[in-house]
């Protein structure tokens, strides 16, 4: 049957007019008078209590909001920020007296006293879990009139100050009458003030215009911090590809973690955008069950240690040269920790010896269950060049990939795992992360040596000397074998040209920067 | 008619009640702890527990489901773990987005499917036909996130018409909302316009086919008249049960949009759940989403009452 043509064309000039009709709109112009920044963050902070998680983000985001006693300078040495200087330490490494700044005001308007920041470290050491390690240590803390804290330790306990001054889960000092859990206020000293969050689609801090900022240069987290940007707007953006987009587009003025594999696209961007390298940023590491299973054995860790090429496993996990370092040192060149004790046992890759070493140890072929998770993908790619790498030295490793959730669960029995991948950011502070280097974290890694060893790395409260006796704990971890450092990754981010004065770090901070136009 | 709705409703509370016992059994079967993901590396083991005891997670698991049921019974869908609030506070935030999103979907997938769907069956083997139905299996099978970033690369960065992601900034009024919705409602309705044209081309292509129209073609009405008014009305049925399901899918499962284009709605509140072991949120928000699945396909079963009054109920 034929139709009238004029039919023909009126369908068809309908049905194209439907499915190619564009509903574009011009971009909004919205004028604002005052200057703000759109930051693409990774996730939705759990929480903006700054002491109820270690997350990343929730320090990223609230160390704005409340300050430390004391922080990192760039060099990663520990510096005050609302102590006066650093604290009188008495001979046997037990009191120390923290004097405070005079004239710091809160955002509620009043001037910060001893009693505040005793309240604060007070409700630290009950909630945070780093406090709470703190607590244990700690036998009194009282103010000394209005203008120092005293804290007096049971023994000698040298990271006292490095878990006051980290970002994450924080020692934060708030204002005593804002104290609650959880939080209802966020009354604090830093140079924005809390202003909105509406979940999972801001956090909106406002300049605190009274903040008294300290006289020294800026260093790291150290030094003048300045709020030259009226309004701060985290902004989660889950997808990393969206933060690429974003960041390409102009909507955001700062990216956060995006996937290396981006970086040509903004190199390409004809100065659009300006990728920023984040070095050190953290370390994958393998975790051994030391409590049960085949890797009890210490000869038989030092076994795989003998068979791996951590070489290979960042290559595989990270690509781009510019964004991983195959490096035997926890702590990188140029900080008070770096060291290259136990180097030779690093990077090996030796298949023969290995297997030698593993038939020594009583090696029969039992299967090596390897726990790990494609929630980071850096994970999987290492866990599977790290199986071959162990096939090829003769053992029967067996990888089991779940998702994180079921890892974090399944890492607390010891019957269920032999070696678990995961990484950690770079802390300044050994004792900070890995949690193996403590006790009763996962691994359960438990010696002798290890207590004697630590014991003399934790009482010795002079920054100086502890650097060589963090070589001996070094030395050890590399000789037990409870854990392997695989290597450094950097972490890639993005910002506007317009975003100025941004000086890249672990823990990304607005404070000096501008915004241009 | 009252008969029917009735029976109906009865059905509804049934399917729900074995939604609740299959999400509350599924969800706590997966292996993985909220707790240990809450609180992080550095927690203890005492911390865990502590923290366990407070959500009730320790109870027996049929002790946790009678306490759960009465709580969803009273309407009160349970806390969140990690958000801090009540699981149907956390719902209504996402609700606008999520709702928003789908109406534009819908609405840009029938604008798109009926017409090109209606034009491939009377075009049946010409260019046209094959052009429409080519698209159709190209929409079906293309991947939401990279129709989603294509286009995001396209609109968004090239010529910056949208916004790449977000629901607007902090002051944005309604307008903005809707503006940042449109790339995804776009991604969406392309997407779902597939089913659409498959739909209605094979109702169109069996109403065709009828005497009527064949009388209605030899009285000599014009062929619009034929095709819209005896053809498309007879077609309707099977074109309202794919849209409505459309519109079902797209409340709970427009996921993958969502999370690309950075939408706080339902779909994102629902994965970041299920990733972080959120339990009362999964199984509040799939308990809310089997809702309205069901009360949709209701609706959609008393609207071909009205598409076609041969339909008695």
């Amino acid at each position: 049957m034929t139709h009238p043509r004029w039919h023909r064309r009126h369908v068809l000039a309908a049905t194209l007019a439907a499915c190619g009709g564009a509903l574009a709109l011009p971009r909004s112009a919205s004028a604002q008078a005052r200057s703000h920044l759109t930051l693409a963050m990774v996730a939705e902070p759990q929480t903006l209590d700054p002491m109820a998680s270690t997350a990343d983000l929730v320090g990223t985001i609230m160390q704005h909001v409340y300050e430390p006693l004391y922080t990192f300078n760039g060099k990663w040495h520990i510096v005050p920020m609302l102590a006066e200087a650093l604290p009188t330490v008495s001979a046997d490494g037990r009191r120390y007296v923290i004097p405070l700044r005079k004239g710091v005001p809160l955002h509620s308007g009043r001037e910060l006293q001893a009693d505040d920041v005793v309240a604060s470290l007070k409700r630290w050491m009950e909630m945070a879990p780093r406090g709470k390690a703190v607590a244990k240590e700690v036998e009194d803390l009282a103010a000394d009139g209005a203008g120092k804290v005293v804290i007096t330790l049971k023994n000698a306990y040298a990271p006292l100050l490095a878990q006051l001054a980290l970002p994450t889960g924080m020692a934060a000092i708030m204002a005593k009458e804002a104290i609650a859990t959880p939080l209802k206020e966020f009354i604090g000293t830093g140079p924005y003030r809390f202003k909105e969050r509406k979940p999972d689609q801001y956090v909106l801090l406002s300049r605190f215009e009274q903040y008294s900022p300290r006289k020294e240069a800026a260093s790291g987290y150290g030094g003048r911090r300045e709020a030259l940007v009226d309004e701060l707007r985290f902004v989660p953006v889950p997808n990393a590809n969206t933060r690429v987009e974003g960041v390409l587009a102009g909507q955001y003025h700062f990216a956060d973690l995006l996937p290396i594999e981006s970086l040509p696209r903004l190199e390409q961007a004809n100065g659009r955008v300006v990728p920023i390298r984040t070095p050190s940023f953290g370390f994958p590491y393998l975790v051994f069950n030391t409590k049960e299973g085949v890797f009890a054995s210490q000869p038989l860790r030092q076994a795989v240690e003998m068979a791996i090429g951590e070489g290979e496993m960042m290559a595989a996990g990270f690509g781009d040269t510019r964004f991983f370092s195959v490096q035997p040192n926890h702590f990188p060149e140029g900080t008070p920790f770096y060291s290259t004790a136990g180097a030779d046992h690093y990077n090996q890759r030796n298949a023969a010896k290995a297997k030698e070493l593993a038939e020594k140890a009583g090696y029969k072929g039992e299967p090596i269950r390897v726990l790990t998770s494609r929630q980071y993908d850096f994970h999987y790619n290492m866990a599977l060049v790290m199986a071959e790498q162990l096939k090829r030295a003769g053992f029967k490793p067996q990888l089991e990939v779940v998702d994180w959730a079921t890892l974090v669960q399944r890492r607390n029995d010891p019957k269920l795992w032999d070696l678990y991948v995961t990484h950690s950011g770079q802390f300044p502070e050994p004792m900070l992360s890995p949690p193996q280097l403590g006790d009763g974290a996962p691994g359960w890694w438990n010696s002798a040596t290890k207590q004697r060893v630590l014991a003399d790395f934790n009482r010795e409260a002079d920054p100086a000397k502890r650097g060589a006796l963090w070589a001996k704990v070094q030395q050890l971890v590399y000789e037990e074998v409870p854990y392997i450092m695989v290597g450094k990754f950097s972490s890639l981010s993005a910002r506007l040209p317009a975003l100025e004065g941004y000086a890249p770090a672990i823990w990304p901070f607005f404070w000096n920067v501008r915004v241009k136009g | 008619m009252h008969r029917y709705l009735a029976s109906r409703l009865l059905g509804l509370l049934a399917v729900m009640g074995i939604v609740a016992v299959f999400v509350f059994v599924l969800t706590h079967a997966a292996p993985g702890d909220p707790v240990a993901v809450l609180l992080g590396d550095q927690a203890s083991a005492e911390d865990i527990a502590r923290v366990r005891v407070q959500y009730g997670l320790d109870k027996p698991l049929p002790v946790q489901f009678a306490y759960w049921l009465r709580e969803v019974l009273h309407g009160n869908l349970g806390q969140s773990i990690f958000l801090q609030r009540p699981v149907t506070q956390a719902l209504a935030e996402r609700a606008e987005p999520t709702a928003l999103l789908a109406a534009m979907a819908v609405l840009i997938a029938s604008a798109i499917g009926v017409p090109c769907g209606v034009a491939s069956a009377v075009y049946r083997g010409r260019w046209i036909d094959q052009l429409f139905t080519g698209i159709a299996m190209l929409g079906a099978s293309i991947p939401s996130f990279w129709l989603g970033l294509v286009l995001m690369q396209l609109f968004a960065v090239g010529l910056g018409w949208f916004p790449v992601s977000g629901y607007g900034s902090p002051e944005a009024g309604l307008g903005e909302r809707l503006h940042a919705l449109v790339l995804p409602a776009i991604v969406l309705g392309l997407l779902n316009s597939a089913l659409v044209i498959r739909f209605t081309r094979a109702a169109m292509l069996e109403v065709l086919e009828e005497d009527y129209v064949r009388t209605a073609r030899s009285k000599g009405l014009p062929e619009r008249t034929v095709v819209l008014k005896h053809a498309l009305r007879n077609a309707l049925v099977p074109i309202v049960t794919v849209i409505g399901l459309t519109v079902a899918l797209m409340i709970g499962g427009a996921v993958v949009t969502e999370t690309v284009f950075g939408l706080p709605g339902v779909g994102s509140l629902v994965v970041n759940a299920v990733l972080r072991r959120d339990y009362p949120v999964i199984q509040g928000a799939l308990l809310a989403v089997a809702a309205i699945y069901v009360v949709i396909n209701l609706l959609v079963d008393l609207l071909y009452m009205a598409v076609d009054p041969r339909v008695k109920l």
